[in-house]
């Protein structure tokens, strides 16, 4: 997970090593270590470490690692010959090692020849069928060739055996979501909310695919999760502000004439309003007529 | 560090030298036998101070303290981290080139 201080960590780090300043590896480790995808930088910085064997040599045995991250950093910048000449050296220094074959079939993958990945992953599955990096490569797999319903189904199958895999939920959870199955995805996110309650993005995507569903029951528990999401970010959260006025203007519309909350309800949106608009007043003066308009509208309907 | 350090040690000779003087005052306490009232009030100044440096000493040598408040800026969290084990490769970037003639020498 990306806390702010590491997020503006990664950001300096980059530009220091983009205007000459050094600290490449360290940005690559960082990288690394915060699962960023930042493929091309990756690859640039990576390769300038590389191809000076002084700095290289000095890596020690993280050199191998670096090969690897930069292997997969070329496949994803549509390089596959360099993605091979690293793959090639990764080969001849671990000859016969699962990890480099999961590298070589990615390679295939990259190349857009999917029936030899899938072969060379079927064989990996052989020899260990319990490989979890590998069933997830062959979910992507499914997922690149346009195949959805074969992604869906084999992360299901995957998901019965490696309940605890929030990774693997949340691809499916996004999948659901981009097939606008919105019921699906929220027994997704609810499973990625079990897991880790504390990470105010799995409350807020929740809240999201509830709001979407629509009715009464589903938007009152989407305030819910956006006043959560609230809670855990301190308020800094602009879209959980911005959810919990449409929340309530949603709600006021459905309940009109019956209004057993509304005094709750209109706290709450007048409360998240002001913080709206502090929030605008400090960090982006131009936007906040736009925003004056828009509560304006919603608090109309 | 350093300072740090120094400081803790000096607080923890404090102390010792105020169980020392302690337990000197109660040997001649015994001599002239009198009854035990009170440790004398340089022993007290003494575990006064010692207790102040030790203290200080503890706080700051084994590093800054972390943020608990789950809104403060290390532990809340802006980004998830991309899921990469699902990472493919053909994306919108294929149809543009990215202009990198990367070569390992």
């Amino acid at each position: 997970m990306v806390s702010k201080t590491e997020e503006e960590q990664v950001n300096r780090l980059e530009s220091q090593v983009e205007n000459g300043g050094g600290g490449a590896w360290e940005y690559l480790c960082l990288v690394r270590k915060l699962k960023l995808r930042r493929s091309d930088k990756v690859l640039k910085f990576g390769l300038s470490i590389l191809n000076d064997p002084k700095k290289r040599s000095a890596l020690g045995p993280e050199e191998w690692t670096l090969y690897e991250e930069v292997a997969v950093a070329a496949m994803d910048c549509q390089c596959p010959d360099v993605a091979k000449e690293f793959t090639k050296v990764l080969q001849k220094k671990f000859p016969g090692s699962k990890r480099v074959g999961r590298l070589e079939a990615m390679l295939l993958e990259a190349k857009g020849s999917w029936a030899e990945a899938e072969k060379a992953y079927m064989s990996l599955l052989e020899d260990n069928p319990l490989d979890q990096i590998v069933h997830k490569r062959r979910a992507a797999m499914a997922k690149a060739q346009g195949n959805i319903p074969l992604a869906i189904e084999s992360l299901n199958k995957y998901l019965e055996i490696f309940m605890a895999d929030q990774d693997a939920w949340r691809e499916l959870a996004e999948i659901y979501v981009s097939l606008q199955m919105y019921k699906q995805a929220a027994f997704c996110y609810e499973e990625l909310i079990l897991s880790q309650p504390t990470i105010p993005l799995f409350h807020l995507s929740y809240a999201d695919v509830l709001y979407t569903l629509g009715g009464l029951e589903n938007l009152q528990t989407a305030k819910k999760y956006y006043a959560s999401t609230i809670d855990l970010t301190g308020g800094k959260n602009t879209r959980a502000l911005f959810g919990i006025c449409l929340c309530t203007a949603a709600i006021g519309q459905l309940t009109k004439g019956r209004n057993k909350e509304d005094k709750e309800n209109s706290q709450l949106q007048s409360l998240s309003a002001v913080a709206l608009e502090k929030d605008y007043k400090q960090r982006n003066q131009s936007k906040h007529s736009l925003l004056t308009a828009t509560l304006k509208s919603l608090k109309l309907s | 560090m350093g300072v740090g350090f120094v400081v803790g040690v000096l607080g923890v000779l404090i102390l010792s030298h105020a169980a020392y003087s302690t337990i000197q005052y109660r040997a001649m306490l015994k001599i002239t036998e009198e009854e035990f009232s009170g440790p004398p009030i340089n022993v007290v100044v003494e575990l006064i101070a010692g207790l102040m440096l030790c203290m200080w000493a503890a706080l700051t040598v084994p590093g800054k303290f972390l943020s608990i408040l789950s809104h403060s800026d290390e532990n809340r969290v802006v980004a998830l981290p991309e899921n990469l084990d699902f990472m493919i490769f053909n994306h919108r970037g294929k149809a543009i080139p990215m202009g990198i003639d990367a070569k390992l020498k």
